[in-house]
């Protein structure tokens, strides 16, 4: 006898529909499995692989492991109408919307000060409802190949109707399952401590989900503190968190974070958040972006000529915990 | 008594600092908590441990498991590396989200916004309406999947007619959704879970087993029960008799103010009060 798996509510959210076969042709089509030399700027690494429009993904967060010197390319670019994954964010998401990037959010958590507030009231972003445990499972659903996953929350909830949930009868135990369709975003960007120039990446530290959607997504961007020969990932393999054909663009970029930590590298520089939650306060994200993006050509300007070498060497101070990250 | 011995009997703190000793004090050596990655719940939990139960095991949604942070605190705890330091496992969020799926997380520690009779609670926004927020906040980021997935979960908020509300403006994630039995299940959410506790500063709910709707149970010694329904904008159950809560202890505060948020970043900020130290009634 045919089941037919029973949709009994549907959340109203938009979603890219899932399409695990278009997935596989894509990847088929446009993926380089040889492993060459895939080091470029992080100009040009924007310019190849992050378009307008696209549905854009990121690891961690402005304050810890967030691909930030990516962030600030984006925007010194003018990207426009991304469709951004703010899971497990801060103000990762305001950053972007300031420079003009952002038209839809699928939310998890996020920094909401005024300009998101803004954004939201006058129609410029909208914003669709899920969770950041949703959000990184239907990275997992993405990196599977599979079209959904079932999961035991946010049914029952006024996030459920702004999501793009399904509540259906489970076909072999029969009871209520919430489903979530598979993301598989157009881009990922992700940091990381250690790659080498094919790509073979390596986070430490609790990661949130980079490897789930490194392999969820059709364009993956990887920035590194340092690129290390292959030789030495081979001699440690277990330590390596994504693979090479993963992998589209390493870009080498020392601070990457910035104004955000590496764990066990470098520390935070909390007046830094506090000048931007400041330009934001008095509406002057415009000033604070030509400052820190729109009159320097690239990242490794910022740290030439906007932090100093003491400024490095203080962030680097900063940084009291190392005891597992590198050894 | 001179002037300088009754300024020794009697203690200020804030109310959040209040809220943080009451739950501290309620953590269990030998339970699993999945907590809300930072601010006042890992201040509590981290009191708890501290002081009180040093063992306790947690989980943070960014996926550092059971995680022993060096006192005192840095300021900036979100997924900085000490407050992942000596974990034992680093992973990921899907990983420690499955943790809580397969029932080892005994209490989810959260704090809410705006909570209605049910437990139902709101991140979402306040006001308006969802596509026009009077005020959009940040979402629920891990609080769903924690407050559906453990078996018990512990909400601190605050003691006001604005958060204790008829109907939530949003509800981001569940209690006991419109109280009918099996509710919850019903939304797809594993059976025998729910709200257990509501903690303020000055009172503790907890949820009737039948109606499912929330119950004060014990209220500081600086209060009243009037006192504490005049701050709620609608009227829960009363226990038939009201317990009398913890006086927060020196101990704790000093645990607090030195160690755990040193500079008050997070705790100083709420509404003080002075309190007798010995009897925890009102000051003056």
């Amino acid at each position: 006898m045919t089941q037919t798996l029973q949709v009994t509510a549907a959340g109203k959210g938009d979603f890219l529909p899932p399409d695990p076969d278009g997935f596989r042709e894509y990847v088929r089509q446009n993926k380089d499995r040889r492993p060459v030399n895939k080091v470029v700027s992080e100009k040009e690494a924007v310019s190849r692989f992050v378009s307008d429009g696209d549905y854009l993904a990121y690891d961690q967060n402005i304050a810890v492991r967030g691909p930030t010197s990516l962030y600030r390319e984006i925007i010194r670019q003018h990207k426009k109408d991304l469709w951004v994954a703010a899971k497990f964010t801060w103000t990762d998401v305001s950053l972007l919307i300031a420079g003009g990037c952002v038209s839809k959010v699928d939310v998890g958590w996020m920094e909401s000060g005024a300009l998101l507030n803004k954004a939201v009231k006058d129609g410029s972003v909208k914003l669709i409802e899920w969770t950041n445990g949703a959000l990184a499972y239907r990275l997992l659903a993405g990196s599977l190949g599979v079209p959904y996953l079932p999961m035991r929350y946010m049914g029952g909830t006024d996030t459920f109707e702004q999501s793009g949930a399904r509540l259906t009868e489970d076909p072999y135990t029969g009871m209520p399952l919430c489903v979530v369709p598979a993301l598989n975003p157009d881009v990922a960007l992700i940091h990381v401590h250690q790659a080498d120039v094919h790509g073979n990446a390596r986070v430490f530290g609790a990661g949130v989900a980079p490897a789930e959607m490194a392999m969820a997504s059709k364009k993956v961007i990887i920035s590194t503190e340092e690129i290390i020969d292959n030789e030495e990932i081979r001699k440690q393999p277990q330590r390596t968190t994504i693979p090479y054909y993963l992998v589209d663009a390493v870009v080498e970029a020392p601070f990457g974070s910035y104004p955000g930590s590496t764990p066990g590298l470098y520390g935070a520089d909390i007046e830094h958040w506090l000048t931007f939650a400041a330009a934001q306060a008095q509406g002057k994200t415009d000033e604070y972006l030509d400052h820190w993006v729109h009159s320097l050509a690239s990242h490794q300007e910022l740290l030439d000529e906007r932090l100093g070498e003491q400024k490095l060497a203080q962030l680097r101070e900063g940084e009291t915990v190392t005891e597992g990250y590198y050894d | 008594m001179t002037e300088s011995e009754a300024d020794r009997a009697t203690l200020s703190l804030t109310d959040i600092e209040a809220t943080i000793c009451h739950i501290a004090h309620i953590i269990e050596e030998d339970k699993l908590y999945f907590v809300q990655m930072a601010g006042a719940p890992l201040m509590a939990l981290l009191l708890a441990k501290r002081l009180h139960t040093p063992g306790v095991g947690y989980v943070v949604e960014e996926g550092a498991v059971s995680p022993d942070p060096s006192f005192p605190l840095p300021r900036m705890m979100l997924g900085a590396s000490r407050s992942h330091y000596r974990a034992v496992q680093w992973t990921g969020m899907n990983v420690v989200d499955a943790h809580a799926a397969l029932g080892f997380m005994d209490y989810g520690l959260l704090a809410a916004l705006q909570i209605d009779r049910f437990g139902n609670f709101n991140s979402t926004h306040i006001g308006g309406t969802f596509d026009q927020p009077e005020r959009r906040f940040g979402g629920p980021g891990g609080a769903t999947e924690i407050a559906s997935q453990c078996w018990r979960t512990i909400i601190m908020t605050k003691l006001q007619k604005r958060k204790f509300v008829e109907k939530v403006d949003f509800v981001s994630s569940p209690g006991y959704l419109d109280g009918t039995p099996g509710a919850r299940e019903r939304a797809g959410m594993p059976s025998g879970t729910g709200p257990w506790r509501v903690v303020t500063a000055e009172a503790t709910f907890d949820f009737d087993e039948d109606s499912r709707q929330m119950r004060l149970i014990a209220l500081a010694p600086w209060t009243t029960k009037e006192e504490v329904l005049e701050k709620m904008g609608f009227e829960p159950l009363v226990a038939d008799k009201l317990e009398s809560m913890r006086v927060p202890s020196e101990e704790e505060l000093n645990a607090i103010r030195a160690e755990i948020d040193p500079g008050g970043f997070s705790t100083g900020r709420g509404e003080w009060i002075t309190i007798d130290a010995a009897t925890g009634n009102k000051a003056g």
